[in-house]
C-alpha cells in the first residue's frame, strides 16, 4: 500500500513467515513488495498459512498491519479490528478522530515507546547513515582532493547532538558507509565537529566554522522552527566544494502560524526520486516557496525519508523491532485488550494505542490520556 | 554482595514483580537488599509473595543467581556447579574469570554479552556512562579552567576518542556540559557553549595531527572500543600537549591487567582505574603510585575514571536494566540454559544463548 510512486517499502516475506509461525492465518495483498523486487510467490512460499488476496480482503481482517496509514480506506475495516501503522496521532488529529469514530483499535508504530520514552520502532540510524552516504557520495564528486593521501582530514560539522546527530557522528567518521571506510583505509580520516544549540545560535562562531567545513550536516531539532540556523547568504562561507546534508527533513510551511522554515535556508526538499541537488539543478527551486532566499548554494543532499533509500534494509530493521511486539499483540487478542499495566511490550503497545490517547479541546492537539502531550510525531 | 561502599545497585521491587509474573517459583534476596538505595525490605515483599530474605550463603545456593556487578572469587566458589549466574562478566577483558567459571562448572550468562542479531548490547546504560562521567568531568573543569563561566571565553573544546555507542552518547552529553541545568545557566549568562570534536581510529594514529588537536583541547574523553586492548591510543607523553587546566575523562572502563601476556592496558596511558568510591584523581593523587611501574604516569592532568559510571545514580540505572531484562525473563525462567538455541525464533532466546559462557567459548574457538 505504498503511496508515493517512489515509496518502495512494504513488509517483507520473512515477516509473513514469522507471523504465520505464531499459528495465525496471514492475508497478503497481491503486489505487496513488488517495488522491492518481491513477487506474490515469495510471500506465498513463506508459509502454508499465507494467502494472497486483494486489498479489500486484507482490510477486513482482525489485525491489519501496514507501514503507511491507509487513510482513504478506513471504512473497509471492521469496528473493533486492530490497525497497526505509522499513524502520528499528535500531528494527524483528523486521522485519530476518524479511527475513533469508526471504532478501529489502532496502534501507532511511531508512538511505541518503552518506560524510558525510547521509541521501539524507529530507524534513526538509517536516517543518518543513508543521508551521510549520499552526502559523501556527492562530496567525492565535488572535492578534488577527496581521494588523495596528502589531503587534510575531511571536516564534517554536525548541527545537533540529539538522536539523529548521535548516529550521524558515527556514520560521518565512516564516510557514511562501511564499504567506503574500508576502501579509504589509510587515507587521512574524518574529523567530526558537533555543535549544540548554544553554538549554532552564535553567528560569528558559526560562520567561522562554515569556512573550514567540507560537509555540513543539519541534524538539529530546533526549539524555534520559524527561524533558520544558517541563513542563505552564510552558505557562501562554505568552501565551494562543500556539501550540505539535510537530515532534519523539516518542511517549508510558510502559511502555518508560526511559519516553519528549513534549518538551512534556501536548500531544496528532496525525495526518494531525487535527493542530490547540484547548484545548477533545474529543480532547485521547485520545493522552495517564493520569497525564501536561495541564491547562495552548495551541493545538497536532502530527502524526506532517508530510510526509504534502502527499503529492504529498512523493513528488515522494522521487522526485528516489530516481531516481539506483534507476538504480544496477538497473544492479548488485539489492541482493544491491551492493558496499561501489562508486561514490558504490552505497556508499550498500550501507550501507542487509540485508547491511550485523547483528543483535546484545543484544536489540533491529541495527547496521551495521562494528560502529557507527546513530543514524538 | 557489593564490592565497595559506593556500589549501591540492586534490582528494584518492580523487577521482583516481573520475576514473579514470569513464573519464578521462589525468589531469594539477601538481607538488606536495596538498602543502599533506601528501599525497604517491605517494598520488595509487597512486590511478590514468593520473595524471602536470607543470608548471602543461602542466596548463593540457588539455581540461578543474579546481580549487576560480578561477585568476587570467594563468592564465585560458593556457587554450586550448574548454577546459572547472570551478571556483568566481561568475557573479553576478564580471561581469568572465564577460566575460573569453566573450572567451577558455572553457567555464566554475561549481561554485557547479551547482544542482538546486529551485535548491539541489549542490557546497557551507555547514556548514563556518558552523562554521569561527563557531569563529573565538567564539575572538575569548572574548577580548573580559568575562565569557565566567562562570557568572553572561546567555546570549550571537548575531544572524544571513538565514535561508537559510548562516543555517540558522549557527544550529546558534552554538548550539554554533562548537565542541561549547567548548559541553561551558562547559555543564559551569554557564555559560549561546547564544541565537540570526534576522532576515530583512522585519525588517532596520526601523531602530529593528534598532538595539535590535544594542544587545543579542554577535555579529552576516551570512549574507544579498541580492537587491540594491549596497546594505548594516547601514549602518556602526548598528554604533555594538553593545556594545564585540561581534564581527562575515561569512559571506556577498560582495566589494567598485567597478569596476562601481552598485558591489557587503558586507552590513555597513565590514568588510574577508579571506582564508585573514588573516580577523580588530581595529579598528586597517591593512586598514581599504585600503578604498575610499566605504565608511564609522568604527564598528568585531572583525571576521571570509574569502572561503572552508571552506578553513580543507582536507582535510575536499575530502572533501565530492569526494563531491558524483563523481556528475557520468560526464557530465563522457563527454559533450561542448555536448551537455549542460537537459531531460535525468539530474539531473546538467541541473545541468551549467545551470552551463555559455553557457547561464547565455542563461538570464539570455531
Amino acid at each position: 500500500m505504498g503511496q508515493e510512486p517512489e515509496e518502495r517499502r512494504d513488509f517483507l516475506p520473512s515477516l509473513a513467515h514469522h507471523v504465520a509461525n505464531l499459528g495465525l492465518e496471514v492475508m497478503v495483498e497481491s503486489g505487496l513488495g513488488a517495488r522491492m523486487g518481491y513477487s506474490d510467490r515469495d510471500y506465498f512460499d513463506a508459509s502454508d498459512r499465507v494467502r494472497i488476496v486483494d486489498r479489500d480482503t486484507v482490510l477486513a481482517q482482525d489485525v491489519v498491519l501496514v507501514l503507511r496509514s491507509p487513510d482513504d480506506r478506513f471504512e473497509l475495516m471492521r469496528p473493533g479490528a486492530t490497525l497497526v501503522s505509522m499513524l502520528h496521532f499528535p500531528t494527524r488529529v483528523q486521522r485519530y478522530r476518524r479511527l475513533k469514530e469508526l471504532g478501529i483499535e489502532a496502534v501507532s508504530l511511531d508512538l511505541i515507546v518503552d518506560d524510558n520514552n525510547r521509541r521501539l520502532v524507529e530507524n534513526m540510524e538509517a536516517v543518518a547513515w543513508n543521508g551521510l552516504e549520499a552526502g559523501f557520495e556527492a562530496l567525492a564528486q565535488t572535492y578534488p582532493g577527496f581521494r588523495t593521501h596528502h589531503r587534510a582530514p575531511i571536516r564534517v560539522t554536525i548541527m545537533g547532538a540529539g538522536m539523529v546527530g548521535k548516529h550521524a557522528v558515527e556514520s560521518a567518521t565512516k564516510y557514511g558507509s562501511l564499504d567506503r571506510a574500508r576502501a579509504l583505509s589509510g587515507f587521512p580520516g574524518v574529523e567530526v565537529t558537533v555543535l549544540g544549540r548554544n553554538l549554532t545560535a552564535n553567528e560569528n562562531y558559526l560562520r567561522e566554522r562554515l569556512r573550514v567545513t567540507d560537509l555540513l550536516v543539519d541534524a538539529a531539532y530546533r526549539s524555534d522552527s520559524s527561524r533558520p540556523l544558517v541563513r542563505n547568504e552564510w552558505i557562501d562561507d562554505l568552501p565551494a566544494h562543500a556539501v550540505i546534508c539535510d537530515l532534519s527533513v523539516d518542511p517549508y510551511l510558510l502559511d502555518a502560524s508560526p511559519p516553519t522554515v528549513r534549518g538551512i535556508e534556501g536548500i531544496p526538499q528532496g525525495s526518494l526520486k531525487q535527493y542530490v541537488f547540484y547548484p545548477d539543478d533545474p529543480n532547485w527551486r521547485v520545493t522552495i516557496p517564493h520569497g525564501v532566499a536561495a541564491l547562495s548554494r552548495r551541493t545538497t543532499a536532502s530527502c524526506y525519508s532517508w530510510p526509504g533509500i534502502h527499503p529492504r534494509a529498512c523493513m528488515h530493521r522494522y521487522e526485528e523491532q516489530l516481531l516481539p511486539l506483534l507476538e504480544v499483540l496477538f497473544a492479548t487478542g488485539g489492541a482493544g485488550r491491551l492493558r496499561a499495566d501489562g508486561g514490558h511490550f504490552e505497556r508499550a503497545l498500550y501507550g501507542a494505542s487509540t485508547r491511550a490517547w485523547v483528543a483535546l479541546s484545543v484544536p489540533g492537539k491529541v495527547a496521551k490520556s495521562s494528560g502529557k502531550v507527546a513530543n514524538s510525531g | 554482595m557489593h564490592r565497595e561502599p559506593g556500589e549501591r545497585r540492586d534490582f528494584l521491587p518492580s523487577f521482583v514483580a516481573a520475576l514473579d509474573a514470569a513464573g519464578a517459583e521462589g525468589i531469594v534476596a539477601e538481607k538488606g537488599y536495596g538498602s543502599g538505595m533506601a528501599i525497604d525490605e517491605s517494598e520488595y515483599s509487597a512486590a511478590s509473595s514468593k520473595l524471602v530474605f536470607r543470608d548471602r550463603v543461602d542466596c548463593l545456593a540457588q539455581e540461578a543467581v543474579m546481580q549487576v556487578r560480578c561477585m568476587d572469587e570467594e563468592d564465585l566458589e560458593m556457587l554450586r556447579p550448574g548454577t546459572a549466574l547472570l551478571t556483568m562478566l566481561h568475557y573479553t577483558t576478564r580471561p581469568d574469570r572465564v577460566r575460573r567459571l569453566a573450572e567451577l562448572r558455572i553457567s555464566g550468562i554475561s549481561l554485557d554479552g547479551l547482544i542482538d542479531d546486529r551485535g548491539r548490547r541489549v542490557i546497557e546504560n551507555l547514556a548514563a556512562v556518558a552523562d554521569n562521567g561527563m557531569e563529573a568531568a565538567f564539575d572538575e573543569l569548572a574548577e580548573t579552567h580559568p575562565a569557565f563561566d566567562d562570557p568572553g571565553r572561546a567555546p570549550l573544546r571537548v575531544t572524544v576518542l571513538g565514535s561508537g555507542a559510548v562516543g555517540s552518547h558522549a557527544v550529546r552529553a558534552a554538548s550539554r556540559y554533562g548537565d542541561h541545568r549547567r548548559r541553561d545557566a551558562l547559555a543564559a549568562a551569554g557564555v559560549k557553549g561546547v564544541e565537540v570534536v570526534v576522532v576515530d581510529y583512522d585519525l588517532t594514529g596520526h601523531e602530529s595531527y593528534m598532538r595539535t588537536l590535544l594542544s587545543a583541547t579542554d577535555m579529552l574523553v576516551d570512549a574507544t572500543q579498541r580492537r587491540d586492548s594491549t596497546s594505548h591510543v594516547i601514549p602518556n607523553r602526548w598528554l604533555a600537549d594538553l593545556p594545564g587546566h585540561a581534564v581527562v575523562l575515561d569512559l571506556s572502563a577498560d582495566p589494567y591487567n598485567f597478569s596476562v601476556t601481552p598485558p591489557i592496558v587503558k586507552g590513555i596511558e597513565g590514568l588510574p582505574q577508579g571506582d564508585l568510591d573514588q573516580f577523580v584523581f588530581h595529579p598528586d593523587d597517591s593512586a598514581y603510585g599504585g600503578l604498575d611501574p610499566r605504565i608511564s604516569t609522568e604527564h598528568r592532568r585531572v583525571a576521571l575514571s570509574c569502572y561503572s559510571w552508571p552506578g553513580r545514580k543507582p536507582r535510575e540505572c536499575m530502572e533501565i536494566y530492569g526494563a531491558q531484562l524483563e523481556p528475557f525473563l520468560d526464557v530465563l525462567i522457563n527454559k533450561p540454559a542448555d536448551a537455549w538455541d542460537t537459531n531460535s525464533s525468539s530474539p531473546y532466546e538467541r541473545a541468551l544463548a549467545r551470552a551463555e559462557i559455553s557457547r561464547w567459548l565455542e563461538a570464539r574457538t570455531s
